[in-house]
């Protein structure tokens, strides 16, 4: 799945042949992740594994959707954390306050996600490089003191108290550990395949054009600014999916959850799974969690531990994971041809 | 164009590491408890800028549990300790409270985090329906919101509406002999300080109506610079400051005040002073800084309570800090429940728990009592006094009345439609 592989299509017709094969590929494996993911609790009646591909779920549509930014457009958003605290207090709060089915705050928090990504993203990616990581840095600090700042109706630094209530809608009993953890897997699926789809669309390579050359994509036509914003908006979406799956996770929602420390987690995940092929974020996320779940289990000293990871992956593989497995698979593929 | 790639073998070791992968995973978490023992599991904060305080409760603990185990455990079981670092993010200890019932086998949960952490932990016994008792976090709300009343929790801390009543009585009194009517605060921007701040000055006002604020300071939390603060509160000339600044930003901003003389100017009211934590790190501790009691051997002025801190010094050589007697209170309560229900079991302890009056070191008089309506410890020590700069520190410390808390606490769960 990596994008060389999928850019070799020659001719214009059978690269559309090959898109749509491709996209036939993509749903399958989709369906079937989800199909071993969904009969995991047949098999196993561990509770924290289901945990675990729970929070795996929440993290994952984060760290990918963050990809989108980093990796197809070269947008290095150190704010992306915003959209996963808005997602989770939003959601958290309209299931409070109001009361409505779940479905419909699902799709509200979306709504208001998207309005509120439109407006920072219209400001931020104007900027490049430097200038657009910290104004975005800026916006996701804004968001996390007002959350705290206004305490009246968000809690503030004790976070929603009271629990998110989960009532059953379309015979969806969030409430139900088994339920929760089957609805997070299908969100996981779904977001990770429509992400993929925009990433393998022409307006994903478009992304890649303006990631290469911005200017030369600019003489050929393209909008630069509506096509960053359109991706920056995009990705706030399934950043904020992920923040509702958080929420629905601890039945709650706290400040912490907006804070940069989650952005630099997402970062963090990116640079250990990779960012040049779709799956390394995912790959990342089960790598950081698995390392901090067992770590602590052992030590407080965790900082330490994770430290040593970073420098291995920042000076001795000089890449992520998934990237590092793809060019070594490639590079075999090559000599194997030669010979 | 050719395809050198063979389908189905890749896949195939895919599937087969997936399949490898889940198998290692599982292997662990399908272990489950010895029934002789009984866990108890502890989600607190063991890194970071709270570390010390999540450390004293461990200590305190175990120090504890030595003594529980060694008089034979809950009903018979020896307790064992499972005790994980949540590093103050409620997600995490979220997480690990869930993982320590459902994968570490743990019956019983001491909720040793603070603020945010304990809401979270409070969703997960409500979720998880597990015995849970909140050690560290004093927001009133936790236990006098009815909304978040569930039978299977617990609370051993200091509540803030107490230590906002106490407060302000005490410093109401002083006022009134002293003539101060001229107050400024300085507290730390977040829900702990606004929310103290805000009853402390209500119950002043309360008992010396002619009290005025007349300064208002909101340094950040963790802030290192406190310059700016200090000299405003100088040009506004009060008579008296409140702050409820606490840890390293109470030693740091003590040390930078003094620079400016600041102690000789006012009197001071700082609620979590006499704390060692504050008490063994400040340069020169002023003398007469009006504090109330953290945790201190010499109030309650009883041999009990004074053994007991000098048995936590000599064996983790430092002294207890607030959060250490309301996690020993906590092992205490269990264990006398325990006792009372004949049981290790959660559901029985809980029952037993309700309205339990133990005999404990760090009682007004010598008890404490879980209250059975709200799950919270009342007629804990309280009580204010002033500071002298070396041991004992507070020699003097006037309680506080125990009738008048708890009818002003009534009063104030009325005003909050909490009653």
């Amino acid at each position: 799945m990596t994008e060389p592989e999928a850019g070799r299509a020659q001719t214009l017709v059978p690269a559309r042949n090959g898109a749509a094969l491709q996209r036939y590929r993509d749903v399958l494996i989709a369906l079937i992740a989800f199909a071993v993911l969904a009969s995991l609790p047949l098999f196993t009646g561990s509770k924290a594994l289901l945990d675990f591909v729970i929070r795996c779920s929440a993290y994952g549509l984060f760290a990918t959707s963050l990809n989108l930014l980093v990796g197809y457009t070269g947008l290095t958003s150190f704010g992306h954390g915003m959209f996963f605290g808005l997602g989770a207090y939003s959601f958290g709060l309209i299931m409070q306050k109001l009361g409505v089915p779940i479905p419909v705050a699902f799709v509200a928090t979306l709504a208001i996600t998207a309005v509120v990504a439109a407006i920072i993203g219209a400001i931020c990616v104007r900027l490049k490089e430097i200038y657009f990581a910290f104004v975005t840095l800026a916006f996701q600090m804004l968001i996390h003191s007002t959350i705290l700042s206004w305490a009246s109706f968000t809690g503030g630094d004790q976070g929603l108290r009271g629990g998110i209530p989960r009532p059953a809608s379309l015979g969806i009993h969030l409430s139900n550990h088994v339920h929760l953890y089957v609805t997070s897997c299908a969100l996981l699926i779904l977001g990770l395949l429509a992400m993929r789809q925009i990433a393998q669309s022409p307006f994903g390579y478009t992304l890649r054009m303006i990631r290469d050359n911005a200017a030369r994509a600019s003489f050929l036509g393209i909008d630069v600014w509506r096509a960053k914003l359109t991706v920056f908006v995009l990705a706030a979406l399934f950043a904020s999916m992920g923040g509702m799956v958080m929420a629905l996770f601890v039945s709650g929602a706290y400040p912490e959850f907006a804070y940069w420390t989650i952005s630099g987690e997402a970062i963090f995940i990116n640079m250990l799974g990779g960012v040049s092929t779709f799956l390394g974020p995912m790959v990342g996320t089960v790598l950081l969690l698995l390392l901090n779940d067992t770590v602590t289990r052992f030590t407080e000293y965790h900082g330490i531990v994770l430290g040593v990871v970073i420098l291995f992956f920042a000076l001795g593989l000089r890449k992520g994971l998934l990237d590092f497995v793809a060019e070594w698979y490639a590079h075999r593929r090559e000599t194997g041809e030669g010979r | 164009m050719t395809r050198t790639r063979r389908p189905g073998i890749s896949r195939r070791s895919t599937l087969a590491l997936m399949g490898a992968g889940a198998m290692t995973f599982a292997a662990p978490w399908v272990a489950r408890a010895q029934a002789k023992t009984i866990k108890v599991g502890m989600p607190t904060i063991l890194s970071g800028r709270v570390a010390q305080l999540g450390t004293s409760s461990r200590n305190a603990v175990m120090l504890e549990v030595e003594k529980v185990n060694a008089a034979g455990g809950l009903a018979g079981r020896q307790i064992e300790m499972v005790i994980r670092d949540s590093k103050g993010q409620p997600q995490e200890a979220a997480r690990v409270a869930r993982e320590l019932v459902n994968t570490d086998g743990c019956e019983l949960l001491i909720d040793a985090e603070a603020s945010s952490g304990a809401f979270a932990v409070h969703e997960v016994a409500r979720d998880l329906g597990v015995f849970c008792i909140h050690t560290n976090s004093e927001t009133s709300a936790l236990t006098a919101d009815p909304k978040q009343h569930i039978p299977n929790a617990f609370r051993t801390a200091r509540q803030g509406v107490h230590d906002s009543i106490v407060g302000g009585s005490y410093a109401a009194a002083i006022a009134k002999a002293k003539g101060l009517k001229k107050w400024a605060t300085c507290s730390p921007d977040y829900a702990y300080g606004r929310d103290t701040t805000a009853e402390f000055t209500l119950y002043l006002k309360r008992f010396a109506p002619e009290v005025e604020i007349i300064s208002e300071s909101w340094p950040k939390l963790f802030q290192p610079d406190y310059t700016e603060v200090v000299t405003k509160i100088l040009q506004a000339k009060p008579q008296a400051l409140y702050s409820c600044l606490w840890g390293g930003d109470l030693t740091s901003y003590i040390d930078q005040a003094n620079i400016y003389a600041m102690f000789g100017q006012m009197e001071v009211f700082a609620v979590n002073m006499a704390d060692y934590t504050a008490l063994t790190v400040v340069k020169n501790l002023p003398k007469g800084i009006h504090s109330g009691n953290r945790y201190i051997k010499t109030f309650p002025t009883t041999p009990e309570n004074a053994a007991w801190g000098d048995a936590y010094k000599a064996k983790f050589n430092e002294y207890p800090t607030n959060w250490s007697w309301e996690n020993a209170t906590a092992i205490m309560l269990m264990a006398e429940a325990a006792k009372k229900a004949n049981s290790a079991d959660g559901k029985k302890i809980a029952e037993a728990l309700k309205g339990l009056t133990i005999k404990c070191p760090f009682g007004a008089d010598g008890t404490v009592t879980m209250r059975g309506d709200d799950h919270t410890l009342v007629g804990y020590a309280i009580g204010w006094g002033t500071t002298i700069p070396q041991e004992p520190y507070v020699p003097e410390i006037k309680a506080g009345d125990w009738k008048t808390i708890f009818e002003l606490e009534a009063e104030w769960k009325k005003s909050k439609g909490y009653a």
